[in-house]
């Protein structure tokens, strides 16, 4: 292994308190990070399938890639796998990532990932200093808050137990770092086991999907620390510098920015233009609170803020958005921060606040009610409300102990599932997690998510430089040169614009064009977003605003850094083969754990409600065109006729899913062919 | 703005700042002499003038973003690996601190007088006479012995400890003179890694000595109205020019 790897994987046992390694060479072949997760995950329990997420035997594997630690632009993630409790009806074999500087640290602290197995008789967290990993007693630290763990787990790892930054500190004999501790944790919520349990890391950092911190709470797990200050071995250096310093051009020049009327002001394309800050939602209006742009670990945009008032730092998105507190932008940022500290996730918390809501105005949970509770759901939009409801869910306390159990669950245990989810009074789309952008227009993010585990929550996979540069009434593309630029960039596949044909016509959401496009969604997800670490929120960059031909760095970057990184020769297609393969053994985990076609469909409200419609490019009538499609429904007979020329494609028996030996073989992973041979359920 | 945007920072123009004082910077008694290359500074009853550098890193804290990428390149272009440790330039943060009391930047300042030249007994530590007075560490002759470490009167020092083959020594920014992994002139008339990395253009070589009693004559407003626009102001006064507002839209998640 020549450059991007540590060469070591470190293995925790928390049952038998022993910590060991796996020899990274071993993975190489699965690139990184989410590949070389899944292989390990089918390795060491793949043949123990199906069991429960808070089984013992569940893992926690929380990978690095070749780019953590290095300067490789938005590649700041952390990939957290393993059997995720929120899923739904199946604990999916599930992934969730979170950004900051956790993998940084572990790769300089000299490990490519993390795996832990079994479980802790007593709360515990690990102590990652670089080669150094002590399983140290987490008494006095279990049970608090996630902020509270972080800085106190900070104050224990430093010498002489002083938390303190702005200095040099000599973590070993001739070891310095003037950084502080990386620490992920989970909070009260994942300490009792919600499924909403999300890991933290740093004041707004989450990894919200899948529950996993109510694994780590599973196994007695409070936190895992790492700190480090040796290498990471580059492959061919100058060639990196040279990638870094050409990546310039694509990024938003902050001193003179390209069409800086257009692009500058506030907006959609605050989102989408590659500029610093926008990520948080709790400070676009006057009067702004002074704040800084803060990035990730290497990350050029820096869509997090930290603020003067030292609220809602380094949140973003749906982790500002969540919680309203009616009239007070200080409660609001309050409640926000409220939700990391609990260690709830806010993917899971938002669409189960609104189904409280909706319950209550139904008159069917309240005070008395038939699902009774003393939460104050007559004071709506106050801090007393949520905080009380955070709180409940948190520590299972009265309703919070069944509304811990998710929505999907909760729903269930009340008797109103197939109503209230089929009827969309439950906003759920995929596997338990809420509905994101429309699976009616937005057809690939929705069929990219069934055909996954998960809401697929990459938004630069057309959605965000398609939607919103429509949405913002100034687009900078026409609908026919966005759709031949964004697809140019689509290698294996480029050359067919209706790969992003929104419309519902023949070339549209159903044709073999969209089968292409999601194949490719599922093989970039897989490969350069989990493999490779990178951001959801940068990549692919297939456009940009900030070159003048429009073209983004894709997909000549990606190639040209891990190359130069990783010192292989591979192109990008080779690339998304891998990817290919990577989302194979994904699938055939799920096989393992009962997928079948059949299951993959969509909550009845999603065929049946006509849509209001979201802007994207649509080929009507011969004409390429930004439209909204409002009023369209999802044909089922036609959404099946989707899933049948996908598995074909993708190497699948379109008669249930299951991928066949074939395709496995072809892909190396013959030995995965013989499991599912093995339960009869071999495509 | 609504409000003029002042710098809150001295200016580090080129000249600037820089009194007959500053030039016959003394190393604590009568400038006399001028140091050669390589010569142990603090010799009893040396009387020493050191010659100023031809160029100084400035920085803008508030325009930081933390992303570390300046530390990550100045690693790269010396050594060819990535490690935060090696780095000549070191960004500090405290995630829960409050802006723009959050991030502490802190590269090599080229003091008028380098406590780490006068110092250092073996003479490792070194003005560059013959690429515009940098002052440098010879790794090779570096003995180890911490000195340059202990005296660097900036916090955190900016002498870094690294391994070079086998053994523990101390190194100083260079201005990017020796860059075996960069394909570009460094020192004060060429490119320096961090430089040309930072994503924010929020370090800046400059000429001209900035004030040395203060570190604001190192931290510097490096800001125009592009940045105050993206709503990152100073103070809650600052009204961005370009509007903020969010146009009306049919609805939709971000």
């Amino acid at each position: 292994m020549k450059g991007g790897y540590t060469g070591k994987i470190l293995r925790v046992n928390l049952t038998k308190k022993s910590i060991g390694k796996i020899d990274t060479e071993k993975y190489e072949e699965f690139g990184g990070g989410h590949g070389m997760g899944s292989a390990i995950f089918f390795d060491l329990v793949g043949d123990q399938l199906p069991f429960e997420a808070f089984d013992p035997r569940n893992l926690i594997i929380m990978m690095a890639s070749p780019f953590s630690g290095t300067f490789m632009p938005g590649s700041g993630r952390c990939e957290v796998q393993g059997l995720g409790p929120m899923l739904y009806p199946i604990e999916w074999f599930g992934h969730s990532n979170f950004g900051g500087r956790f993998t940084a640290q572990l790769k300089f602290a000299g490990w490519d990932g993390i795996v832990v197995e079994g479980a802790s008789d007593d709360p515990v967290w690990i102590n990652i200093i670089n080669d150094k990993v002590t399983i140290e007693s987490a008494r006095g630290i279990w049970g608090m808050d996630t902020w509270d763990t972080q800085q106190e787990i900070s104050r224990r790892v430093m010498p002489d137990k002083k938390y303190k930054w702005g200095e040099w500190a000599e973590l070993s004999q001739n070891c310095f770092t003037t950084q502080v501790p990386a620490v992920v944790c989970c909070g009260p919520a994942g300490e009792n086991r919600s499924r909403l349990g999300a890991l933290l890391h740093g004041p707004g950092s989450q990894a919200a999907l899948c529950g996993f911190g109510g694994v780590f709470g599973s196994k007695n797990l409070k936190a895992i620390s790492a700190i480090g200050s040796s290498d990471v071995p580059i492959a061919d250096p100058k060639a990196f510098m040279d990638a870094r310093l050409w990546f310039r051009q694509f990024q938003w020049n902050v001193d003179n920015p390209r069409e800086a009327e257009r692009f500058g002001k506030g907006g959609p394309y605050a989102l989408i233009s590659g500029r610093p800050s926008g990520g948080n939602t709790l400070n676009r209006d006057l009067p702004l609170t002074p704040a800084r742009a803060a990035a990730c670990a290497s990350c050029p945009r820096g869509c997090r803020m930290r603020l003067a008032t030292g609220d809602t730092n380094e949140s973003v998105c749906a982790g500002t958005l969540t919680v309203k507190v009616d009239g007070s932008l200080k409660f609001t940022r309050q409640g926000s921060d409220l939700m990391h500290r609990y260690g709830l996730g806010h993917w899971q918390f938002m669409p189960l606040m609104q189904y409280v809501d909706t319950l209550y105005k139904k008159g069917v949970l309240g005070r008395g009610k038939q699902i009774d509770t003393n939460l104050p759901l007559d004071m709506p939009g106050t801090f007393t409300y949520v905080e009380a409801l955070m709180r409940e869910i948190a520590t299972r306390e009265g309703i919070g102990n069944d509304l811990a159990e998710g929505c999907a669950r909760f729903a269930k245990k009340i008797g109103r599932y197939d109503e209230d989810v089929n009827s969309g009074d439950l906003s759920l789309a995929f596997w338990g997690t809420a509905i994101h952008y429309d699976p009616v227009i937005e057809a690939e993010w929705g069929f990219a998510s069934l055909l996954g585990e998960r809401d697929l929550m990459l938004h630069m996979m057309a959605n965000y430089p398609l939607h919103w540069m429509a949405w913002s009434g100034d687009p900078y593309l026409t609908a026919e040169k966005a759709a031949k630029l964004y697809t140019d960039a689509m290698v294996p596949y480029q050359g067919d614009p209706f790969m992003v044909d929104h419309s519902d016509g023949p070339t549209g959401i159903y044709s073999d064009s969209k089968v292409k496009q999601v194949a490719w969604i599922k093989h970039y997800e897989k490969f350069w977003i989990g493999a490779g670490g990178f951001c959801g929120w940068r990549w692919p960059m297939c456009i940009t605003n900030n070159t003048a031909d429009r073209r983004g760095p894709t997909p000549e970057a990606e190639p040209k850094f891990w190359n130069a990184v990783t010192g292989n020769n591979l192109t990008f297609t080779d690339y998304m083969d891998l990817g290919h393969k990577i989302y194979t053994l994904d699938r055939s985990i799920w096989v393992l754990q009962g997928r079948h076609r059949d299951m993959e469909v969509f909550p009845d409200y999603i065929y049946d409600k006509p849509t209001r419609g979201e802007d994207m490019p649509m080929y009507i009538d011969g004409k390429w065109k930004y439209a909204t499609g409002a009023g369209r429904t999802l044909d089922r007979k036609k959404m099946e006729d989707f899933k049948t020329r996908f598995y074909k494609f993708e190497g699948f028996n379109p008669e249930n899913g299951y991928p066949t030996r074939d395709t496995l073989e072809q892909m190396n992973l013959g030995n995965v062919a013989d499991a599912l041979e093995k339960k009869g359920r071999l495509g | 703005m609504s409000k003029d945007k002042k710098s809150d920072k001295k200016d580090t123009a080129p000249g600037k700042g820089i009194s007959r004082r500053d030039f016959l910077v003394t190393g604590g008694a009568v400038a006399a002499s001028t140091l050669i290359a390589g010569t142990p500074a603090n010799a009893a009853g040396n009387k020493v003038k050191y010659p100023a550098s031809k160029g100084y890193l400035v920085y803008d804290s508030k325009k930081c973003i933390g992303c570390t990428t300046c530390m990550l390149s100045c690693s790269l272009v010396h050594y060819g690996v990535q490690n935060l440790s090696r780095s000549r330039i070191q960004i500090m943060q405290d995630s829960w601190g409050k802006f723009p009391n959050d991030v502490k930047v802190a590269p090599c300042r080229q003091c008028k007088v380098p406590v780490c030249v006068q110092n250092c007994p073996v003479g490792a530590a070194f003005i560059d006479n013959e690429n515009g007075n940098v002052r440098r560490i010879d790794s090779d002759k570096c003995i180890g012995c911490r000195t340059c470490l202990k005296m660097c009167p900036q916090q955190p020092h900016r002498t870094v400890w690294v391994e070079i083959n086998g053994k523990y020594k101390s190194s100083k920014c260079d201005l990017c003179i020796d860059t075996p992994y960069w394909n570009e002139k460094g020192g004060p008339g060429g490119k320096q890694a961090c430089v040309e990395a930072c994503p924010v253009q929020a370090i800046r070589l400059v000429p001209g000595m900035p004030d040395q009693e203060e570190t604001e004559g190192y931290d510097v407003n490096l800001r125009n109205d592009n940045w105050y626009n993206l709503g990152l102001v100073d103070d809650s006064e600052m009204v961005p020019k370009m509007s903020l507002e969010w146009p009306k839209m049919a609805g939709g998640d971000e």
